[in-house]
């Protein structure tokens, strides 16, 4: 009974929150709402029993991913009602395919039927549960085996995706002087300071 | 602990290799002092041809490694060496032009080497997950490459729209893909193959309908076949035009490689269903090409429009459905690129006191200022056009061939149609070279690697006729390998 | 009813009332710790610190949290006023929530999951959220640049500290703290942990935007930085906050680096100790390092900073999670396996 409570709380919570994402009048509410969806999503998963999808989840999207999020639109200076004023001039064509999309996807999920031999299939690349045996284990398991060549491609994808935000983003900037701290350490007081002894009324030469 | 078996990484060395370079490279890039564009360069079209040397030493039939989500046999092989020898040539083909509109980066080849890598995983994939990884290795570069010139902001909305749109179809491919996957609780070629088996004659349930179609929107969104085409043009023209010549190349040739590994493969008892989607892409994309770039006096938009065009004609090859159509595909596709090797090289060239012009009314009087520009550029145009006894000709004749021998008769009517409409803007370039009243006069080509490019496609488009086996052969040989 | 009440009301009640024996010390010592802080420094710079209310100062902090009750919350005129006072509630919320999973002794935890590391990790890189929240509620310029200094720099360090909690994720195969607690390990596998306690330990002075690394609050520059607006309970909540985190991430590195509660070196005449006392102690001394950084160090410059956490830490920590993973493996020092995972593939 518990579980079931929870159950549509969180769900009830994350649908609500995330129809608020795209109804927010400001957008640092739109993305609040953003992550509250996110933890209502980790909270279902937690239900299901997958306790490290759940803080992956959090960590990467709420933690990392969303906190740049909310960076970003702190700092733009952008008018929003103006944005929506022009949406809304297409929002007829817009409801109108949104609504003729929904009615086909209803149409096939009223008609779904799986390959009878789906469930098996799909059941063949888990691991056997045994005694003990964790998300973490199972799906190390999984990921760095069966699915290696998946896990290395994705590397890569993450490493172009790197080489493109710097290449264009980085500008070599001319001027800036940068801090070498070990120039500063190599600065001697003997090179660069030179003590006098100033006769009075003499002044330095 | 079950032991752990370590999966065979032979068949996967090329890629290996590829991918190895490629970080070396990047590293080279980084840590020399004055970003040394052109060792890098230089070095990544060795680690292609390279690369392309081992698919071909590698070269064996039909082995899957990986947890059978990588295959190698002798269509990958093909299709491989094209995309290795197209990439390398753009890479080559860049290098003036980078340094003139200073995007000289290191970055630049790297690039390339990480979207080639890419098309060969995408070439090899046999999986869902393995084909949409490889396909998304093979664009990220391309949106980066497109807004490589960033002071521009043609070439910065190329890249963002680019990006957006591919942002999208990815989202309709995997969500294709999700619903093949609820469907048969696989996402192995050979799984999904053995679940649709019973399919051959109707009776597809509507959620495997729907998978296939989303599945092929995706791609081709990627081949820019009409209706997803609307990228193509503003992409083209406002990418530094090495990268858009990069992007008429290669990544078409892969996902066409793509498209035909998965329509044979796992949706190959399908066919009446999948042949209608392809036809009405097939006809749209040759009308189309031929109709909107009438119009165009950019010389990159009017190409632009011909791609889709020439995607259009390759695509009614796959709707045969058979090895002679596969074979006429892939004959068109290595056609095509060498085709549009020879005019990108051709537009690179075009620049008027120092700066590119690309206007096709720039080109006025050519063949009295430049002779041998404008006799290779002409060559390119009527091979272009289906004009024989050119390589183009060829390229349509064969894929008409299989196209009737399928029995669809209305498609080879539509598309020798569209081709005669087509003729008509390729013809245009030619008239204005050759006809029209003396213009000033384009610089001269201090480029000889350029020029060589353009002189060795128009030379290949012309002696096709004499030595058509080789290519010939080659395709019969890996279209056996996929239908088999 | 009876039944209602033995299915849900006792264990119910049981929770509360574990979670009132976390939460009643962890206050307590939290208010000591700020008198700690003034105290050390006090001895540090020469000065005697608090001596005034009660017997050498002790009841100081009782009388600074009853007058930050007393006064009146002010809430800026053009403020985002849900979000506003949602700021410091959070920031509160989330450093008491992670104590849910922190064993003070075996078996002395409210949740011992499987994930608790991960918990951790998650609810300390929740952190920012308050902090990034009242910066921009606040409309004013000062505490909107402190809330994205802050938020930058966690964000920045905590990649490192994420590397370091795989490298003792290496060595002790568990994500349960308790197990984490009861790992054996060599002496040199500890040797081999030793830099990483040392980046987490600076970490975590960065994570709780603790001097030298306090440039959120930065007050030379930025007055107050993100909390320049908040007054009364709001401050107070956003004080406790930021205390509280200093002793939670001072309790992972107790449970991380220093073996949690078990006697320092397994010296067995001191075991008469009950466990919970040295995990007091321990964190104390964690703790003690904070203040003294504190005492001793001054503060980072912005770009200073960044380098450190970017150009410094990240690749040192990625390069040491090789070499600790090559060691173990060749050293023979992973730890047992302790599941079988049956996976055949098809």
């Amino acid at each position: 009974m518990i579980e079931a409570l929870f159950f549509y709380v969180f769900s009830t919570v994350l649908v609500l929150s995330a129809m608020m994402v795209i109804s927010a009048k400001n957008p640092v509410h739109a993305v609040l709402y953003l992550i509250l969806s996110f933890f209502n999503a980790a909270g279902l998963f937690v239900m299901l029993g997958a306790e490290l999808i759940a803080m992956i989840l959090v960590i990467v999207y709420v933690g990392a991913v969303a906190v740049l999020f909310l960076f970003v639109v702190m700092m733009l200076d952008i008018d929003f009602t103006r944005l929506r004023d022009e949406a809304q001039k297409h929002a007829m064509v817009g409801a109108i395919t949104g609504g003729v999309l929904l009615g086909e996807l209803a149409w096939v999920y009223s008609q779904w039927m799986g390959a009878r031999d789906a469930l098996a299939r799909a059941a063949q690349t888990a691991p056997q549960a045994t005694k003990g045996l964790t998300n973490a284990h199972a799906l190390g398991q999984l990921l760095y085996t069966h699915y290696a060549y998946l896990f290395q491609v994705s590397g890569l994808i993450l490493l172009v995706a790197m080489i493109g935000a710097i290449t264009l983003t980085l500008r070599s900037r001319p001027g800036v002087r940068k801090q070498v701290i070990s120039h500063q350490l190599d600065r001697n007081p003997a090179d660069v300071v030179k003590i006098e002894k100033i006769e009075t009324g003499a002044g330095v030469s | 602990m079950t032991e752990f078996i370590a999966p065979a990484f032979s068949p996967a060395y090329p890629e290996i290799f590829l991918a190895i370079m490629a970080m070396i490279l990047l590293m080279l890039g980084v840590s020399t002092d004055k970003e040394d564009y052109r060792s890098i360069s230089r070095f990544s079209i060795l680690s292609l041809i390279a690369v392309g040397m081992v698919v071909i030493r590698l070269y064996e039939g039909g082995v899957t490694t990986f947890g059978g989500m990588f295959v190698v046999d002798g269509f990958s092989s093909f299709m491989k060496v094209l995309v290795l020898f197209g990439a390398a040539v753009s890479i080559g083909m860049a290098t003036r032009y980078a340094r003139r509109e200073r995007i000289m980066r290191f970055e630049y080849p790297v690039l390339i080497l990480f979207s080639t890598l890419g098309m060969m995983l995408m070439i090899s994939a046999n999986d869902l997950m393995a084909l949409y990884m490889g396909l998304e290795l093979q664009s990220l570069p391309l949106y980066v490459l497109a807004a490589m010139q960033r002071d521009s902001v043609r070439s910065t909305e190329a890249g963002l729209k680019y990006f957006i749109l591919g942002a999208l179809s990815s989202g309709i491919l995997l969500y294709g893909m999700s619903l093949l996957y609820g469907y048969t609780g696989t996402t192995q070629f050979a799984g999904l193959a053995a679940a649709f088996e019973s399919f051959s004659h109707g009776g597809v349930p509507l959620g495997v309908m729907t998978g296939m179609v989303l599945l092929m929107c995706g791609m081709a969104f990627k081949i820019s076949a009409v209706p997803f085409h609307m990228w193509t043009p503003d992409v083209y023209e406002g990418s530094p035009t090495s990268v858009t010549a990069f992007f008429a190349i290669v990544p078409k040739i892969a996902a066409l490689a793509l498209m035909a590994r998965i329509l044979t493969g796992p949706f190959g008892n399908m066919v009446l269903h999948w042949q209608q989607v392809i036809i009405l892409l097939s006809v749209a994309s040759m009308v189309l090409g031929a109709v909107a770039a009438i119009g165009q006096r950019n010389i990159k938009r009017m190409l632009a429009y011909s791609s889709i065009g020439h995607m259009g004609y390759a695509l009614s090859g796959l709707c045969a459905a058979n090895q002679t159509g596969v074979q006429a595909v892939l004959v068109y596709a290595a056609i095509y690129m060498v085709m549009s090797m020879g005019a990108f090289a051709f537009v690179l060239m075009m620049k008027r006191k120092d700066r590119m012009v690309e206007d096709i009314y720039d080109l006025s009087g050519l063949s009295k200022t430049q002779p041998m520009m404008a006799l290779g550029m002409a060559v390119i145009m009527f091979s272009m056009a289906g004009i024989p006894p050119l390589a183009g000709f060829f390229g349509k004749l064969y894929i008409f061939q299989a196209v009737v021998n399928a029995q669809l008769y209305m498609l080879a009517v539509i598309g020798v149609l569209s081709s005669v409409v087509a003729a008509y803007y390729y013809l245009r370039v030619i008239k204005v070279m050759y006809f029209d009243a003396e213009d000033e006069a384009l610089d001269a080509q201090e480029d000889r690697g350029l020029n060589l490019v353009m002189m060795l496609s128009s030379l290949s488009l012309v002696t096709f006729i004499l030595v058509p086996a080789p290519l010939i052969t080659a395709a019969r040989l890996a279209a056996e390998t996929l239908l088999r | 009813m009876a039944e209602l009440w033995t299915m849900y009301g006792m264990p119910l009640a049981i929770i509360v009332g574990k979670i009132l024996l976390i939460v009643g010390p962890l206050l307590g010592a939290m208010a000591y710790l700020t008198y700690a802080e003034r105290k050390v420094m006090a001895a540090m710079q020469m000065r005697q610190g608090p001596m005034v209310v009660g017997p050498f100062g002790l009841l100081q902090p009782l009388a600074d949290g009853l007058k930050l009750l007393g006064k009146e919350t002010i809430i800026p005129s053009g403020a985002n006023k849900f979000v506003f006072v949602l700021a410091p509630m959070l920031t509160f919320a989330l450093s008491l929530v992670a104590w849910a999973v922190i064993p003070v002794n075996a078996g002395w935890v409210l949740a011992d999951i499987n994930v608790g590391i991960l918990y951790l990790f998650a609810i300390s890189s929740l952190g920012v959220y308050g902090i990034l929240m009242a910066g921009w509620a606040s409309n004013s310029r000062y505490a909107f640049l402190g809330g994205l200094r802050s938020a930058a720099q966690m964000v920045s360090y905590e990649v490192s500290i994420g590397l370091v909690i795989v490298t003792v994720l290496l060595a002790t195969g568990s994500l349960n703290l308790t197990e984490i607690v009861m790992a054996e390990r060599p002496l040199w596998v500890t040797a081999l942990l030793f830099p990483m306690f040392v980046i987490f330990v600076i970490s975590a002075l960065a994570e709780t935007n603790r001097a030298p690394f306090d440039l959120p609050e930065g007050e030379s520059e930025l007055v107050g930085g993100y909390n320049v607006e908040y007054s009364s309970m709001t401050f107070a909540l956003f004080f406790l906050g930021e205390y509280m985190n200093m002793i939670l991430m001072a309790a992972m590195t107790t449970i991380l680096f220093l073996g949690g509660w078990r006697v320092p070196f397994d010296i067995a005449f001191l075991e008469f100790v009950p466990g919970f006392v040295w995990f007091a102690a321990k964190v104390a001394f964690v703790l003690f390092i904070f203040l003294w950084s504190r005492a001793t160090l001054p503060r980072y410059r912005y770009d200073q900073l960044m380098r450190l956490g970017w150009k410094v830490f990240l690749p040192f920590s990625l390069l040491w999670v090789l070499v600790v993973a090559g060691a173990l493996i060749y050293g023979g020092g992973l730890p047992p396996a302790t599941v079988e995972v049956i996976h055949v593939i098809p």
